[in-house]
């Protein structure tokens, strides 16, 4: 698949602070594309390279196979960092001037993109007046105007309610299934793991990992299976994988298998012609949580 | 980096968005209206005094006026009232000042770059905004002048519009100012210490250094930033009787601080495009 996006060996100081160090990977298209990583990680100074609003010390970046040009820029939907209006101005004047200014979608559109993020209703008020929640869906409309098919959102689900996020997210795999490519920064990995397909984890300005969600997400297979006597399983079960663990809590053996490996009725039979009868036994993908803590802990 | 604008349709395209930006801020609509009071109340001030002079009977008043001649009729009137006019460029100086800095206050210079301008459309963005405060100042300008030159009876042989041209050293000068007044704005970011600095020094600061290089220094304050162009109108005709020398003196150098002047807010603009496309937002 082509790629929308390319960032090689992106590199960015903040004086003497390496805010970015080296980063390279590629966006390919159609995919919901999440960069994730702890407070600090160099999330947003990476969009902001992205859209030209910093400038990188070295290293580049290609949109759609080339250097960036203001006309990419135009084509993209984007919300970065805060939600950026004029506060004297309601969202109507707002969302004109993004249009002015970008050339997406139309005066005409304005009124349905505000119905679709919930705001119609407060479409003559000054920006100024909103709640930090309204703000947001402003900005999204704003990304949303014209219907880019590229959109790069930085934290989309900032300030909204539960209703809200669960909102967002659909919209999100709205845009994705019609064939929509999404950038998004987070540091709420519930939120990453319900939409994006691939993502890159940054710690400290270093790339960590990047890839496709499911192979970042399970590096390795881990079953947990249950038995009468747990001990005589957890014996049996040495000639068949590594790193054997009991949990007495839960009842239950965890073995860890190479990446793909794991086939359940394999480990059903094994454990069967040996004499032991599973009562429980499940293949447990690593959630992106703890994926997240042991990646970003090292 | 981006190439010189210099199509149209981008022109237009700006423009119609600035006009977004203005038409709905208040602060500038009131001080339009403010600067549109002011203009005429300080010229209306002196025309009193002037006027007052004349009410005396009496020979040697009658003399005076006879000499000063009438500031306020054609074609003087044009001179007179840029010159007076000109002490309120303070006033869209902080409409200058506010457009920009409301940029920064709302990040909205990222989210223009962000929506798809290049960092030099952004800045001719903002030149267009002071380019259009300087017009709007300058039209008011012209209608006052031509409203005193009407009321006033002219008993100079030069026809009405002689000294017309005032109007374009006026546009001039104020686009010069205003031009400083957007650099304090565009370095500094901060509304408040902005117009601070900007207020600050065009009353006090380069007023005082420019009076104590008069008589210290051969005069060396006439090239401070605002002195520069502050010369292209020199005081009117009837305050120049005070001393005839002199004022022909500062006839003389309009032109070379027309240059002058020229020069230095290109370079200003020059300065505000390079680090623009330089530094981060």
């Amino acid at each position: 698949m082509a790629s929308v996006l390319s960032i090689n060996n992106v590199t960015k100081f903040y004086g003497s602070l390496k805010a970015l160090n080296n980063v390279s990977f590629e966006v390919p298209e159609q995919s919901v594309f999440g960069i994730l990583g702890p407070n600090g990680s160099g999330k947003i100074t990476l969009l902001g390279i992205l859209l030209d609003v910093l400038k990188a010390n070295n290293g580049n970046i290609l949109w759609f196979g080339h250097p960036p040009t203001m006309d990419d820029r135009k084509k993209i939907g984007s919300l970065l960092e805060t939600p950026n209006f004029y506060q004297y101005l309601s969202p109507v004047n707002n969302l004109k001037i993004t249009h002015s200014i970008s050339g997406r979608g139309s005066i005409d559109e304005i009124d349905t993109i505000l119905k679709k993020v919930k705001l119609y209703e407060r479409k003559d008020n000054r920006f100024n007046q909103f709640s930090l929640g309204m703000k947001q869906r402003l900005a999204i409309a704003a990304a949303l105007l014209g219907s880019p098919k590229v959109l790069v959102l930085d934290e989309p689900t900032n300030g909204l309610d539960p209703v809200g996020i669960a909102e967002i997210r659909e919209l999100i795999i709205e845009l994705r299934n019609n064939g929509h490519t999404i950038i998004m920064a987070s540091h709420l990995l519930d939120e990453v793991e319900k939409v994006c397909t691939h993502v890159a984890i940054l710690k400290t300005g270093n790339l960590l990992t990047t890839g496709n969600v499911n192979e970042v997400l399970t590096d390795d297979d881990i079953i947990e299976l249950s038995a009468y006597d747990l001990n005589k399983l957890a014996e049996i079960l040495k000639h068949y994988g590594k790193n054997i663990s009991i949990d007495v809590k839960m009842n239950a053996v965890s073995i860890t298998l190479p990446k793909g490996t794991a086939k359940l009725d394999d480990v059903n039979k094994f454990c069967f012609d040996k004499g032991i009868i599973l009562n429980h036994l499940i293949l447990k993908k690593q959630r992106l949580e703890a994926k997240f803590f042991e990646l970003t802990n090292n | 980096m981006n190439s010189p604008i210099t199509n149209k349709t981008q022109m237009k395209s700006l423009l119609k968005t600035e006009w977004l930006k203005i038409k709905y801020y208040r602060a500038f609509w009131w001080i339009t209206g403010i600067t549109t009071l002011a203009y005429p109340g300080i010229n209306f001030l002196f025309y009193n005094v002037y006027s007052k002079i004349g009410d005396n009977k009496d020979q040697v008043s009658r003399m005076a006026k006879f000499l000063i001649g009438n500031p306020f009729s054609f074609p003087e009137a044009w001179h007179t009232v840029a010159y007076f006019s000109s002490y309120f460029v303070f006033l869209p100086a902080v409409v200058v000042i506010m457009f920009i800095t409301n940029e920064y206050t709302f990040k909205t210079h990222r989210q223009n770059i962000i929506d798809g301008w290049s960092r030099n459309q952004f800045m001719l963005s903002k030149l267009i905004d002071v380019v259009i405060i300087s017009m709007i100042v300058t039209v008011l300008l012209a209608i006052i002048s031509f409203l005193f030159g009407l009321i006033n009876k002219s008993e100079s042989n030069g026809t009405m519009f002689d000294m017309s041209y005032y109007i374009v050293l006026f546009l001039l000068q104020t686009f010069s100012q205003l031009s400083i007044a957007f650099l304090i704005g565009f370095l500094i970011r901060k509304a408040f210490l902005s117009l601070g600095i900007f207020l600050f020094y065009f009353l006090i600061l380069e007023p005082i250094l420019v009076n104590v290089a008069k008589f210290k220094f051969d005069d060396i304050g006439r090239f401070l930033p605002l002195a520069i162009s502050d010369r292209v109108i020199p005081v009117p005709a009837f305050l120049g009787k005070i001393s005839p020398e002199g004022y022909q003196k500062a006839l003389d150098s309009i032109p070379i601080h027309i240059v002058l002047t020229v020069i230095f807010t290109t370079v200003l603009w020059v300065l505000c495009f390079k680090i623009n496309s330089k530094r981060d937002l």
